[in-house]
């Protein structure tokens, strides 16, 4: 009984008390049932892990999901009061900010919606994503191998890097045979530069006493590059490739607003056109979930391949 | 036939302050299948020249042969072993090693590459530890995992750069015996030809056939002296005799007299 009396445990019941007062704003429709839904499967979640995690290792953990979900249930409970039960939520300005209920409800109706953008978004960003790191890494490997194309090429590519992707857009809609085309590009310079710019500091870094090392070995180039190289500059190459992969979700609404006619970013701006806030709010909520869980297995992978270090 | 040889090498290094001159006209033999210490105080150029062995520096005039060939590029033929850790970090123990083994041995199976590892492995007292990396190791292991990768290759020629010099005093001693019960205990004529390098004159005595000195700046070989004891070797009958004690205070006034040039003529410079 002592473990639930905690601060999490505490907000979880002022949220769904919170939801019972009436309601101020006239513009958007609340729906506090299914706001008090969304804090019965969080509470859920926080039970099941306050009785399953035991044991120091996994200690850890439990305190990682009780804190984020203490502070989602706070934030629920602020956004619910200025959004629809304090006097800020009268008016005009009740349109743009939705009750959570509300923004809720749109996402339980519009599910298969849903996973057709997350389906379609995906494609485009692996698509352009993928395509970077094939070329940025070898290229980055060759570059920093050679001392003195490395030296000039980092700065070209900081020059380079500093524009914007959304510049190139006319350029890649004029030359590129489809919209779709021109999307993939966008998404492929964002990444680009970073994971370029990660393998050829990773590869000026690699220790004398590891080069030596495989040196004395009698290692030829391609040996050289591909298993001494490499992996020596891997941590590196993460931090460019995660670099690259958040600016891509950065400019995933740019990119979908070319050509495509669905997608997260294209829902979102779509939705923020015709001024259903609602469902604006809902398509930024759906990319912030699906940003998560992929950061989250790429840091598993990383992880993986990393698992030689400290 | 002398397995290396060195004739009036000198070696010269640009840095900062312009060019200087580490080694000069420095001029030695080994023979096949000797161990050769070369000793000096830090500084005296001695890594320099084992550099120059493992084809890594290039000599600025003079020239260093290997079994009479000119060493321009570093090679399997001559397995390293460095002070500082210069295992691959991404790879296990024995994956470190079977590296190293099909660079040395282009062409050999993976099952025979495995079986080398293993046998190596467990010759330097680290059977249970070959699916470890590196940092899950301690420095004396990772270090024996270095010999193990430099007798795998099975090169002629071992060339050692203070491969003890971050061991802690008790576990050196150990290891030197270790060193030496492998490479006494090489089967049927040919034992390895070592070039150790080092700073502990005991070490030195303890290990080598002979012992060069290397001294001043630019380094010279100021001293050569051959050890008399017989093989295999182990440290209590070596240590205390009063040929050891001779010998050590010899090297040793030489290593002093040395040291205390440097700091006089620094002071003359201040």
């Amino acid at each position: 009984m002592k473990r639930l009396l905690t601060i999490p445990n505490g907000l979880f019941v002022v949220l769904a008390l919170v939801q019972l007062l009436p309601g101020r704003n006239t513009r958007v429709p609340d729906s506090p049932a299914h706001a008090i839904a969304l804090a019965c499967v969080l509470e859920a979640v926080l039970l099941v892990v306050t009785y399953r995690f035991k044991g120091v290792k996994r200690r850890a953990a439990f305190n990682v999901c009780s804190d984020v979900i203490g502070f989602l249930f706070g934030f629920l409970i602020f956004w619910t009061l200025a959004a629809a039960k304090l006097p800020s939520a009268a008016g005009s300005k009740g349109a743009v900010f939705p009750p959570p209920g509300a923004v809720i409800r749109a996402l339980v109706s519009d599910v298969p919606a849903t996973l057709k953008n997350i389906v379609d978004s995906l494609g485009l960003i692996f698509q352009g994503y993928l395509l970077a790191l094939a070329v940025a890494i070898p290229l980055g490997l060759l570059l920093g191998w050679h001392a003195r194309a490395g030296a000039a090429a980092s700065y070209i590519s900081k020059f380079l890097s500093s524009i914007s992707p959304i510049v190139y857009i006319p350029y890649a809609i004029v030359l590129l045979p489809t919209f779709r085309a021109a999307s993939v590009f966008v998404i492929f310079v964002a990444s680009f530069w970073p994971a370029l710019a990660g393998t050829m500091s990773g590869v000026l870094n690699v220790e004398r006493r590891i080069l030596d090392s495989a040196r004395s070995l009698g290692a030829r180039q391609t040996t050289m590059l591909f298993r001494i190289v490499l992996p020596a500059s891997l941590p590196q190459i993460f931090i460019g490739c995660n670099q690259g992969l958040s600016v891509s979700f950065v400019l995933l609404t740019s990119a979908e607003m070319i050509g495509a006619r669905s997608g997260m970013g294209y829902n979102v701006n779509n939705f923020a056109n015709f001024g259903n806030y609602t469902r604006v709010l809902a398509g930024v909520l759906v990319i912030g979930i699906v940003v998560t869980a992929i950061t989250f297995c790429f840091n598993r992978l990383q992880g993986f391949l990393l698992r030689w270090r400290q | 036939m002398d397995k290396i040889a060195v004739e009036g090498l000198s070696v010269e290094y640009e840095d900062r302050n312009g060019a200087f001159l580490a080694l000069e006209d420095v001029t030695f033999q080994v023979r096949e299948g000797e161990f050769l210490s070369i000793v000096g105080p830090s500084g005296c150029g001695k890594s320099t020249l084992l550099g120059v062995l493992q084809g890594l520096r290039q000599p600025t005039s003079g020239r260093a042969l290997l079994n009479g060939q000119p060493i321009t590029t570093a090679g399997a033929d001559r397995a390293a072993v460095f002070q500082h850790y210069s295992l691959f970090p991404w790879m296990t123990a024995r994956g470190n090693i079977t590296f190293a083994v099909s660079q040395a041995k282009r062409g050999s199976s993976r099952r025979e590459r495995e079986r080398i590892a293993n046998r190596f492995l467990q010759e330097v007292g680290l059977k249970g530890f070959g699916n470890k990396y590196p940092f899950q190791l301690s420095g004396g292991m990772q270090q024996r995992v270095a010999i193990a990768r430099a007798l795998a290759m099975d090169a002629d020629v071992l060339l050692m750069d203070e491969p003890f010099g971050a061991i802690d005093v008790k576990n050196r001693a150990a290891m030197q015996e270790l060193l030496l019960s492998l490479w006494e205990g090489e089967p049927g004529s040919g034992r390895k030809t070592v070039v150790f390098v080092t700073h502990d004159i005991d070490e030195a005595i303890f290990l080598s056939d002979r012992i060069l000195m290397i001294a001043g700046r630019p380094g010279r070989v100021v001293k050569e002296v051959t050890t008399p004891y017989p093989r295999p070797r182990v440290h209590e009958e070596i240590v205390g005799g009063s040929a050891y004690f001779q010998l050590r205070s010899q090297l040793v006034s030489l290593f002093l007299d040395d040291v205390r040039d440097r700091i006089g003529g620094e002071e003359v410079v201040l």
